[in-house]
Parts: C-alpha cells; structure tokens; sequence
C-alpha cells in the first residue's frame, strides 16, 4: 500500500511525535510555547528552563533510548534463534540484574548504585548463560534458551525471597525496579552506559548482513560463506550490551523487546537492513509514548512503565495477530 | 574452472570410523553422483568436501588450495553445498533467497546490494527458469521449484564446484528429469557438479562418472557402465542386482523379493 520511503517516513514522523509528547507532558503545568522556548534558550534561567533540562529532556532521551536497545535486542535475538518467542530477557541479563539489585537493596547499598551494580550482574549473567550454551567454536540455540530460562527462574526466585523477607520501604524500590521505571533518572545515568549501548548498536549493525542469511538456516548460511560462529557471539554480544543498558536504566521493562520486532516485520519485511531501522523507530516511539502516558494519568503517581505497557500493548498485540478473521503468521510478514 | 580433489580422506562420527581412504577428484564440466546405502556416510562426505566438517586424515583442496586454508568467505566463492535439510524461509521473496547466494562478494559487514549482486541474481534466475517467479514468495513454491530457486542461489554465489544432497530426492519423476537435466547443462558451462543420488537409474542416466560408496570406503569411481557392476552393487547394497542395456545406456535393478525366494 505505502512504498519502503513513505513506511519508513511514517515511522520517523512517529518517533519524532513520541519524542515531542513526551517534552510536552509531565507533572507541572507547562505550555508548548514555554517548552518550546526553554529548548531554544537553554542558558536562560527560570523554572521552564530547569523542568525541560534536567527532568524532561533527560527522560525523554532515556526513554528512546531505552525502547530502542530493547526492541534492536529482541530483534536481533528472535532472527538468531529463528524463534519469535524469544524476547531480549531471555540471556538472563535481567533476572541476574535483578538478583542482585535485590540483594544490593537489602545490604543498604546506596541508590546511585543500583545501576551499574545490575548493569555488572546482568552481564555476568548472561556471560554464564552464553557459556553453558557454547556448542563448538559456535552457540547453540536450544541450550541457549534452556540456559537463559533456568537460570532465570534461579535469579527470580532470589528475588522472590529478597522480596519475602523485606521491609516494607526497600520492598518498593525492588518492586519499582522489577516493573520498570524512569522515575529519578537523568543525564548521569544515561551518560555511562550510552558508550556501552553504543558498542551493542555497532555490533548489530556489523552483524546485519550475516543475520539475513541465517533467515534461510545455519547449513545455507554457511554454504554462502557466513562464519556463523562469529555471527552469533556478534549477534549475543550486541543483545546483551543492548538489554543490560536498557535494563540498568529502566528496570524490566517487558513487552517492547518481545512485540516491537514483530510489527517492524510486519510494516518492513524481514530483511534485516529495514527491520532493525524500523524496530529501532519503534521501539523508542513506543517507550516514550508509554513513559509520558505513565507520568501523565494519574499525576502524581507514576504507573509502573512495564505494568502500562503490557496493560495497552498486549491486547493490541493480540487483536493485530490472533483474531481469527485476519489469520496472520506471527513470523515473518 | 572447479577442481575439487580428496586424498586419503577419512571421515570419523564420534568413535566410529565412516570412511577412510577416499580419493575422489570432481572435475570442472562434469556431473558426479555419489551413490551409496544409508547412512554409509555421503552427507558427512559432502560436508567435509565443503569444508564444514574437519577431517580425521587426508586433504580436501580446491584447484591446488588446501580448503583449510580458505576463509569462511572464500571457500563460498569456489564450493557450495545445497544440503538436504534446507528449511523453508518464510515472509522472503525468490528474489531475496536467492540474493543471499551473493555474501561471499562483499565485506560481510556491508549492508549495500550492488548492481552486480543484482544482475547476477536476475541472471541466476533465468538459468534456471524462474525469472518471473522473483517477486513471488518463497513458501508459495513447488517443491520442484524450490530445488530450481536453491540451485539459482548457487549460480549467484558463483561458486564452480556444486556440491549438492539429494537434490531429487522430493521431486516427482518429470520434477527429478528436469533437475538432473538442469544439473548436466549447469556442469557442461565448466562448472563440476557432485550430486547424492537414491536413484541409480537417475545417476546412470545423467552423470559423467558415478562414485560408489559401501563397506566404508569408496568401491569404485567409474563411468556409469563401469561403476553399476552388479558385483559391486551387491557389495554397497546388500541386495542382488541385474543390469541391463536401455537406448545405449547402463540401468540396474534391485532383485525383487520374488527373485529373492527363487533364488534360495
């Protein structure tokens, strides 16, 4: 119906939308025109000024960025294990982060230190998944997925326990974490692990070619000369460094990683030079959406961003996939 | 020109040994059936010969080139293989199955499809007749036509020694004649062509040479007439065979059970 240009127009105009939304919306009353002029004034002083730059600005930054490793991890991991199931949390990154967050919390570990302390444990987590499904010079997926869900209930349930034994005031800063959240992040945050997002971002763009050929299965991918070893430590290294800087920002936010890539296939094709555009676009219009929805309903509570997004994605998902009349295979277009 | 040479070649499963001493030359412009009994080994052959699969002793070389020594991007430029548990890609265009044949020619991290990658896979397909078939979607092809499409991805890599595994074997009989005819004609424009073959019938009719496989080694490597000696046949297979003379050419049958009792 659209041509690749106009889809891809399209997704832009929506991520730029998103993005402007979420500069527009929050807890104090700002006009467009106030925050438009704090945009272009960003030395003056005022009120406006400090709102759009250090709380909005950031979160909104935050958010497409978070929305954009998740569901570039999720794609790159569903075309690897050739399984649409398989969502960016299946390494293990944020069951591991997790534990140990929940950990950090009951020890009294400060909170500026929560981030880099699940940043580390997620990719410890997954290193030890990636180990136990090393087959060869090469990974294989069935192991990689029985790896990453075992030891993922493991660390959920230390979680469960941590959760269990605690007072009541630390018990809401893991929940808090666990359903996903922005709430207190800023420039710091995003600073340190931006170079770790983009070293992910570098090794899914290196990998792209050699993704498309492994949509025709290893033994052809092969056959044309694709090293799918080196492919799929690629692959897995850019899905981790990608999910543990979403995760060390943002908590677990699910739904993105798992659902963006399919509607990217959907709108693009499955070549894999569009599909990670078009999730990229996706995904940081969809988190930023969300995020600003969740400020914005109910002020001043915040509702879990995870919580809100699997509350208005997962029927929209599933009347897009699952009703009868359209009958739609999940995988490809 | 594709020469693909095995000397000494042994091929190990596990513990056990499945081939040894394989010296097998495919020469450029000539079709190569291998034939032998299940589970003698001749995937596991094919896959060493294109270099997925280390062997256990001798050499695999291409036109004098040790395949070891190639990288993963240069051996696809001189040998392919077209295995038989190939899957089924979905949500993909003949076109873009067939472009994939093209990765051995550019770095592999670049994303832009040149003109050449394009023209080849265009040319690709109209060799083998699907040249109006390029925009359909993969998974609404006959199986006869798939096997055309994969062969199509093989031409476009450019690759001269095609290495392919029962390229017949879900073909119905007119499907498998036009395959193996396709296959003749693609080994007489230079290229050498080794195809696992079920049928010996259809080897006889269609290759230079057949390699007969059996007993964990190779039994013979001869012209059809040479190769389909009931003796050796018997020695691969387990079965008796008769071998007559058709049109000029050499064709084999398995003893039936009839022809089994009478004989005891």
């Amino acid at each position: 119906m659209f041509s690749f240009t106009a889809r891809f127009a399209l997704l832009t105009l929506l991520a730029i939308a998103a993005l402007a939304i979420g500069l527009f919306v929050g807890g104090s009353p700002l006009g467009p025109a106030d925050v438009a002029r704090a945009l272009f004034h960003p030395h003056a002083s005022g009120d406006a000024n400090a709102i759009v730059w250090s709380l909005r600005l950031p979160r909104v930054a935050i958010a497409a960025c978070v929305g954009v490793a998740l569901a570039v991890a999720g794609f790159l991991l569903q075309g690897m294990l050739r399984n649409p199931l398989v969502d960016p949390f299946l390494t293990g990154v944020s069951a591991g982060a997790g534990a140990a967050i929940a950990i950090a919390v009951v020890l009294g570990v400060a909170s500026p230190f929560l981030p880099p302390l699940g940043f580390a444990a997620g990719l410890g987590t997954a290193l030890l998944v990636a180990a136990l499904a090393r087959r060869g010079s090469g990974i294989d997926a069935e192991r990689l997925i029985l790896a990453g869900v075992s030891l993922s209930a493991l660390f959920s349930s230390f979680v469960a326990l941590v959760l269990f034994r605690l007072a009541r005031n630390g018990a809401d800063s893991v929940l808090a974490w666990l359903t996903g959240s922005l709430a207190g992040r800023g420039w710091s945050e995003l600073l340190w692990t931006a170079p770790y997002a983009v070293i992910g971002i570098a090794f899914a763009l290196a990998a792209v070619p050699s993704l498309n050929a492994l949509r025709l299965g290893t033994s052809i991918a092969r056959a044309v000369g694709v090293d799918v070893a080196r492919a799929q430590w690629l692959l897995l290294g850019s899905a981790t460094l990608l999910t543990a800087s979403a995760v060390s920002l943002s908590g677990i936010v699910g739904f993105v990683g798992l659902i963006v890539p399919h509607l990217a296939r959907r709108i693009v094709g499955s070549d894999g030079r569009q599909a990670l555009v078009a999730s990229a676009l996706l995904g940081a219009a969809l988190v930023t959406l969300g995020d600003a929805l969740s400020r914005s309903l109910f002020p001043p509570i915040e509702i879990p961003l995870g919580v809100l997004l699997a509350f208005v994605g997962v029927p929209t998902f599933l009347y897009l996939y699952l009703r009868p009349a359209g009958a739609t295979r999940l995988w490809g277009t | 020109m594709g020469n693909l040479n095995l000397r000494g070649v042994r091929l190990v499963l596990g513990e056990r040994t499945l081939l040894e001493d394989i010296d097998l030359d495919a020469r450029g412009g000539e079709l190569l059936a291998i034939v032998g009994p299940n589970g003698v080994g001749k995937t596991t052959l094919l896959r060493a010969a294109a270099g997925f699969l280390p062997v256990a002793a001798g050499a695999i070389s291409d036109d004098g080139v040790d395949v070891r020594t190639l990288s993963h991007q240069e051996r696809a430029r001189e040998i392919t293989l077209i295995g038989d548990d190939v899957e089924t890609p979905h949500g993909m265009s003949v076109r873009e199955v067939v472009l994939t044949g093209r990765f051995a020619h550019r770095a592999w991290w670049d994303w832009v499809t040149g003109d050449a990658d394009l023209f080849a896979t265009d040319a690709a397909l109209e060799r083998v007749a699907l040249a109006d078939f390029g925009d359909r979607s993969f998974d609404t092809l006959s199986s006869g036509e798939r096997q055309r499409a994969w062969l199509a991805l093989a031409l476009a890599q450019d690759a001269q020694t095609l290495l392919l595994d029962e390229p017949t074997s879900h073909l119905d009989a007119r499907y498998a004649l036009e395959i193996l005819s396709l296959l003749r004609d693609l080994a007489r424009d230079g290229r050498a062509i080794v195809a696992v073959l079920h049928d010996l019938n259809e080897a006889a009719a269609f290759a230079d040479r057949i390699a007969v496989l059996g007993d964990g080694r190779l039994l013979a490597c001869a012209t059809p007439e040479a190769a389909l000696e009931p003796a050796l046949l018997e020695r691969a297979f387990g079965v008796a065979f008769d071998k007559f003379e058709v049109d000029g050419g050499t064709r084999v049958l398995a003893r039936g059970p009839r022809a089994m009792v009478r004989e005891t």
